[in-house]
């Protein structure tokens, strides 16, 4: 057992407890997974456990590449339907009309629902300002407006098709700096347009900035971006005849899409039964329920199970996004380079709902003065709502767009001063011990060390053309 | 409805489907061949990959009725009850594998390369793997994998050859 490591040996004494052997347990189908040869661990800078440095693979990752995982859209049941949901098609709108009834006389169609239908139509992990499907009021052009659950696919999609809505256009507020006017048309009235703020303050950046020898001002931006994971959203909802309701679903958080669908049905929680599967892809963007009350009513209407995947088309349109941040920096420096004080502006896009929005905006605004030793600081984050898709999770939540702006203004200085952008950083950066702006105390800093071995093993030094 | 009849995986199935019926469509609705994925519907993102004689195609942009006498080959048919096909073996040795859901896409497209080419350099790996997107971001595991796949199967060419000799 010397060349095992002790997770395998641990693994394999369960198994061998219960008096069967691995083989044992397996199909036929495929040769049971060998353990990989365990090398001696390097003696590194910094002792991690056995396990690094150690080659493994993915328990799940056999049935993958067998073809054999089930995803939702794998699954079926007997009788299923499948929906479709209609979209808004308009950034913001009142709606005067919805006319389901020659979608519903169509053969095939076992139920449409509405708005209306919802019991309790909002939901969202900090605000609850998310409709399952819009009734009143369009927020934004992805919205849903209707669902229809049909026999098959192409049924459901011609009797979209055959819902009539009717809309009165209203403004819509597109760019998230003017939605922070006064006068700017609220996205959700009466409120504000700016849902959340964050102000992080250290030092006195005034006195900073009177210090300072050179003052480096930009404005930074980013995009919106989906998180295209390659399996689209997909759910089957099926409401029994006991009223009790399960839902499979590629959720990540099936514990807060419980609540959430236990607010929206008005359903008690312990009726509700979510069953995570394996979700094909996530990377925050399948955090939070999206079309599943609507299938649940749509279940709970015809009695049988209902099953709705999202198109490619869909997943830009009517699922979270990476918040766009427009990034106002202004850093004053010495002669030598070092950062003296840094004053940050960031107006964080929110799209039509919060969502992550919250998470986002505070985990931003904290990390927008960079990994550096920043004795004056005042960053100021808002959050704004536009009649956009709504963005929410995605990795880093913030933390790659504010590192864009604030390590393209450290070349920026750099270049003025004439300086190498490596040294630029070194003399900057945190040490062990440093305090972050939020004053936090930081250890197991190796940013130097980090960035020392980096430029060592690409040759940094050496001589550019 | 058209009918359809096709060689899959080595054996003949037959259907019949409305005519607007995709390929895809045809392997994971009516034959319960769910490996092939459905991930854009419009042939950009590789995850429906299939052989059809010989030729990695997006089984979403096929109709069935175009594929009716041909030889289709899916992810189910390259794992025998005895062992793993070495490009599903190098994929999960290489942990080229991680949500999954473009790995049987990936996989026969690799298959379709190495069917042609042995020994294909890093840029015949490239170009056969350009049709199948992965967002976890799993490319250059993939092209490893399918270099060892590659290494595996020529060593269990030249030992056949030896061995047919002997």
């Amino acid at each position: 057992m010397d060349d095992k490591t002790k997770v395998l040996e641990r693994e394999q004494l369960d198994i061998e407890s219960l008096g069967v052997s691995d083989v044992d347990l397996r199909l036929p189908a495929v040769v049971p997974r060998e353990p990989f040869p365990i090398e001696p661990l390097t003696i590194d800078a910094r002792q991690q456990t056995r396990a690094v440095g150690q080659r493994a693979t993915r328990p799940d990752g056999r049935l993958h590449g067998l073809g054999q995982t089930k995803y939702i859209d794998d699954l079926s049941f007997p009788g299923m339907l499948h929906a479709r949901i209609k979209r808004a098609g308009i950034a913001s709108a009142r709606i005067k009309r919805i006319d389901t009834s020659a979608a519903e006389a169509m053969p095939g169609v076992m139920a449409v629902v509405t708005g209306k239908d919802i019991p309790v139509n909002s939901f969202g992990p900090s605000f609850q300002d998310q409709p399952v499907l819009v009734d009143e009021l369009v927020f934004h052009a992805g919205d849903g407006v209707a669902a229809v659950a049909a026999v098959t696919e192409q049924i459901a999609n011609e009797a979209l098709d055959k819902i009539v809505v009717e809309y009165e256009p209203l403004p819509a507020v597109l760019d998230p700096v003017a939605a922070m006017r006064e006068d700017s048309p609220k996205v959700h009235a009466p409120n504000s347009n700016i849902y959340a703020t964050k102000v992080v303050r250290k030092g006195d950046v005034e006195k900073g900035f009177a210090e300072s020898d050179h003052i480096f001002e930009g404005r930074y931006s980013t995009q919106m971006i989906e998180h295209v994971s390659l399996e689209p959203h997909a759910a089957i909802a099926d409401w029994d005849a006991t009223g009790r309701l399960t839902i499979w679903a590629t959720i990540g958080r099936i514990t807060l899409a419980r609540a959430d669908m236990s607010r929206t049905l008005k359903l008690p929680m312990s009726r509700i039964r979510i069953i995570g599967t394996i979700v094909g892809g996530n990377f925050g963007g399948k955090n939070e329920i999206t079309q599943e009350p609507a299938l649940a009513l749509l279940s709970k209407k015809t009695g049988r199970p209902v099953k709705g995947v999202f198109t490619r088309g869909e997943e830009f349109t009517s699922t979270t996004t990476r918040h766009p941040i427009i990034m106002d920096y202004k850093t004053g420096v010495t002669k030598e380079g070092r950062i003296l004080a840094r004053q940050i502006r960031l107006v964080l896009d929110g799209g039509a709902y919060c969502s992550w929005s919250e998470t986002t905006l505070g985990k931003a605004c904290i990390l927008s003065p960079g990994p550096y030793k920043i004795d004056n600081v005042v960053a100021e984050a808002f959050v704004v709502y536009t009649n956009k898709t709504m963005t929410g999770a995605m990795r880093g939540f913030g933390a790659p767009q504010v590192c864009f702006a604030y390590e393209s203004q450290m070349d920026e200085i750099a270049k003025a001063l004439g300086k190498d952008p490596l040294e630029i950083r070194l003399l900057n950066a945190f040490d062990e011990g440093s305090s972050s702006p939020t004053g936090q105390v930081l250890h197991s800093v190796v940013v130097k060390e980090t960035l020392n071995k980096a430029a060592d093993r690409f040759g940094w030094q050496e001589p550019r053309s | 409805m058209t009918d359809v009849t096709m060689i899959v995986n080595g054996q003949t199935r037959s259907a019949s489907v409305p005519p607007e019926t995709t390929l895809l469509q045809l392997l994971r609705d009516n034959f319960n061949l769910t490996g092939a994925k459905l991930g854009c519907d419009v042939g950009d993102c590789g995850a429906c990959t299939v052989i059809v004689d010989g030729m990695a195609v997006n089984s979403c942009l096929m109709l069935a009725g175009q594929v009716n006498g041909r030889s289709v080959t899916t992810i189910e048919g390259l794992a025998t009850r005895d062992r793993l096909h070495p490009i599903q073996k190098a994929f999960e040795d290489n942990g080229a594998l991680q949500c999954g859901y473009c790995g049987p896409g990936a996989i026969m497209a690799s298959k379709a390369l190495l069917d042609e080419n042995s020994d294909p350099d890093v840029r015949d790996i490239r170009d056969a793997l350009s049709g199948s997107l992965c967002r976890c971001t799993g490319y250059s595991k993939m092209i490893e994998a399918v270099q060892e796949a590659a290494r595996v199967l020529r060593s269990e060419e030249r030992n056949q050859i030896t061995h047919a000799r002997t």
